[in-house]
């Protein structure tokens, strides 16, 4: 009855011998371990989170300077655009005709009243005539009048005729 | 909470008794100080639900806007400038100086002192403001130029005074003063409140800009809010007039209105070929820096709003019109009573004669009422009212000046024939001083009238209808041999010996020219009122027109005719525009047309 079951059991038995002496496990070495620097890496990440803090400020500095620059900038633009503004306005006050006008008249310049033309051949059209100060043009209105109230009333007295 | 009975019930007993009594029982004081946490986390709570579910929008705004300025950008106004570019009107960048009275105050009368020697203000005024209880904002001056405000807000701070700002005001400029100040208007302190200032506002005022970002102290922060809305300036105007030489017909015009001591006086010069007008006179006028110094019917231009009988120089439109139709040549004979009997009244003619025999040139060049209307009776009264009508009488010449009226001339189906006679010689009708030019110009322009135009391209009135050189329309009224004939007998006009008005001649030039003496209407009374409205109308070369200028005067004071009192004027306006735009005499032989037979 148990000559089969002797029998299983020595062949599981060899199979198992044999594989156990296939694979002859070995326990792996314990390697020693160096524990890592630490020192290294502290300082790396000291110094990147440094660089980044003092960038970052840094960075911020030059924001902020870069703004009082622009502001800065920025007046002086505003300014100088209003003085060049005031300076045009002036100009072309100066160049209004009737300042031009006066200038000239009182060098003694008059507007010529009569057209003439020299040709490049050296011809003249029209008839050349002096101006004088008659032909100028009156550039200042005439002198207002006195106000009828402060106008001195004539008083006519009618001298009956001699008999 | 719990309200489990304590621990330890004898203090509860006797709640006074021993060393427990002085600061209560502990699971008392337990109660009472979660009560009062309790109290103040629902107000807390309260808050919470305030803050963040009844209104949380306003808050968040707030916290937003804390430090953040809001600024207007203002818009540059367009300037206004001549045909060379030289401005008319322009805007420089100025201030506004405000006080807050609340900071103020206590300094008044020190500061009242900088700033009224400083920016010339009335010294009282400015105290009453600087001390108005109440107020946080008060005008101290407006219109400052820029660099002017800067200095005095400086002084300001450098004496240690507060409450003094500044804000953007552009000042509106008129470098020329009154020159064409009766077309380019003027403005008021926030709106233009004339001439085309007014009417092309929309095109030069431009729109404001706006500009938003975080402020600390004075300096923009670098990564707070930044918006900016840039402002869109006004476009420029470019009108079609001479600036030197408006001024000089102004000075001309106001000349000769003062020795004839006249109530008005208007001028026009326009070109011939294009119609730009180059200069538009009127006498009084105003200073566009301070129209508040001239009485308010000055503020205009009379060119435009005034109308009046043309008298004489409406014959030569009836000339044109009737060689046109081929009712008459320049040597038709015609024979002129002394009087001639109509309908309703007896026609004459300005000087005592018997019969004369005049020919079409002569009736022109002595400028007969009478000889006109014999001639004119050839032309059935439509006829002649379609040519006037073509000629650009009684409608608006649309140039785009405000106020203009289109003067009055009627149909031809209502017309009498006692109208149309005076209508012939220039009565029965009434025309602005501009329309007149633009009707002898089509004379000039060998009979196509072009239509007058004040501005350069095109532009966009505040009235929508689009105006300006680009737009401006041509049209056939009288034949090319109609107009030169015409032209000719305009020239006889000025002659020494066959005209009326030799004091309108240019040495050296052929002119053709067209004298007028018409009484004016008093709109009150719709007749007559004795006065009378000189005018001269004409152009040169006369025989290749460049240039057509009419002058008119109104009421003058003194006794004279068109050809004494605005011819001289003409002559005067006309040689200056031919030498200034370089156009020499044509050399050619003046006309000789007889005006006696």
């Amino acid at each position: 009855m148990s000559s089969p079951a002797v029998q299983i059991r020595s062949r599981v038995a060899s199979l198992g011998e044999a594989a156990v002496t296939r694979a002859r496990l070995t326990v792996v070495p314990q390697t020693r371990r160096r524990p890592a620097a630490r020192v290294p890496f502290v300082f790396l990440v000291s110094v990147v989170l440094l660089t980044g803090v003092i960038g970052l400020l840094m960075f911020n500095t030059s924001m902020q300077q870069a703004s009082f620059t622009a502001t800065r900038l920025e007046q002086q633009a505003a300014t100088m655009a209003a003085r060049e503004q005031v300076l045009r306005m002036e100009l072309d006050d100066l160049r209004d005709p009737q300042r031009v006008a006066l200038r000239a008249q009182q060098m003694g310049m008059v507007i010529p009243s009569t057209p003439v033309f020299l040709s490049l051949e050296g011809e003249v059209i029209g008839e050349p005539t002096p101006a004088t100060p008659e032909d100028g043009v009156r550039i200042l209105p005439r002198p207002e009048g006195l106000p009828a109230d402060l106008r001195p009333t004539v008083d006519v007295v009618e001298v009956p005729p001699a008999p | 909470m719990p309200t489990t009975p304590g621990p330890s019930p004898a203090p509860r007993r006797s709640p006074r008794a021993g060393r427990l009594g002085r600061r209560g029982s502990p699971m008392l004081r337990l109660r009472f100080g979660f009560l009062l946490i309790a109290m103040v986390l629902s107000v807390f709570g309260g808050r919470l639900v305030q803050l963040q579910g009844i209104d949380p929008r306003s808050y968040a705004q707030m916290a937003a806007a804390e430090g953040v300025e809001d600024v207007v950008l203002p818009a540059t106004r367009g300037e206004i400038v001549d045909r060379t570019g030289a401005p008319l009107a322009g805007s420089v960048a100025g201030r506004m100086v405000v006080a807050d009275p609340k900071m103020t105050a206590d300094d008044a009368p020190a500061l009242a002192t900088l700033l009224s020697t400083e920016l010339g203000v009335d010294y009282f005024a400015l105290l009453e403001k600087l001390r108005e209880e109440g107020s946080r904002f008060e005008y101290v001056a407006r219109r400052v130029p820029a660099t002017e405000a800067d200095r005095v807000l400086e002084l300001v701070a450098d004496e240690g005074f507060a409450g003094i700002s500044l804000r953007d005001d552009p000042v509106r400029d008129y470098p020329a003063g009154d020159v064409a100040a009766n077309l380019v208007g003027f403005m008021g302190v926030d709106e233009p409140l004339g001439g085309l200032e007014r009417t092309f506002d929309a095109q030069l005022s431009g729109t404001d800009g706006h500009a938003r970002y975080t402020v600390g102290s004075g300096h923009r922060v670098p990564l707070g809010e930044r918006s900016v809305t840039k402002p869109q300036d006004g476009e420029t105007l470019r009108t079609t007039l001479d600036l030197d030489l408006q001024w000089f017909v102004q000075k001309v015009l106001a000349e000769q209105v003062q020795k004839y001591r006249a109530a008005s006086g208007a001028a026009v010069v326009m070109d011939s070929r294009s119609g730009h007008l180059l200069a538009v006179a009127d006498v009084p006028t105003f200073d566009a820096n301070d129209p508040q110094a001239s009485p308010e019917e000055d503020l205009g231009s009379r060119a435009f709003s005034d109308v009046f009988e043309p008298g004489s120089v409406q014959k030569v439109l009836t000339a044109a019109a009737l060689v046109d139709a081929g009712k008459v040549t320049a040597r038709t004979r015609i024979k002129v009573p002394d009087r001639l009997a109509r309908q309703d009244r007896a026609i004459n003619d300005w000087w005592d004669h018997g019969t004369i025999r005049l020919t079409m040139a002569g009736v022109i060049a002595k400028s007969s009422n009478i000889g006109t209307v014999l001639a004119a009776d050839a032309l059935a009264i439509p006829e002649l009212v379609g040519y006037l009508n073509r000629f650009g009488l009684g409608r608006p010449t649309g140039v785009g000046v405000r106020g203009e009226t289109g003067g009055l001339l009627k149909s031809g189906d209502v017309m009498t024939s006692q109208e149309k006679d005076r209508v012939a010689f220039g009565q029965s009708l009434s025309v602005n001083a501009v329309q007149m030019t633009a009707a002898v110009n089509t004379i000039a322009n060998d009979g196509v009238r072009v239509s007058p135009s004040l501005v350069q391209g095109t532009a966009t009135a505040d009235d929508g209808s689009v105006v300006g050189t680009d737009v401006a329309t041509r049209e056939r009224v009288v034949s090319t041999r109609a107009a030169r004939q015409t032209a000719k007998m305009m020239e006889r006009v000025v002659d020494p010996e066959a005209g009326v008005a030799p004091s309108a001649q240019v040495a050296g030039y052929r002119v053709a020219g067209k004298t007028g003496t018409a009484q004016r209407v008093d709109p009150e009374c719709a007749c007559y009122d004795g006065s009378f409205s000189l005018s001269f109308g004409g152009f040169a070369p006369a025989d290749d027109p460049r240039f057509t200028v009419y002058v008119v005067i109104h009421d003058p004071g003194v006794d004279g005719g068109g050809g004494s009192v605005a011819g001289p004027v003409f002559s005067r306006v006309m040689g200056h525009v031919l030498t200034k735009y370089r156009v020499p005499p044509t050399g050619s032989a003046p006309s000789r047309l007889p005006v006696e037979w």
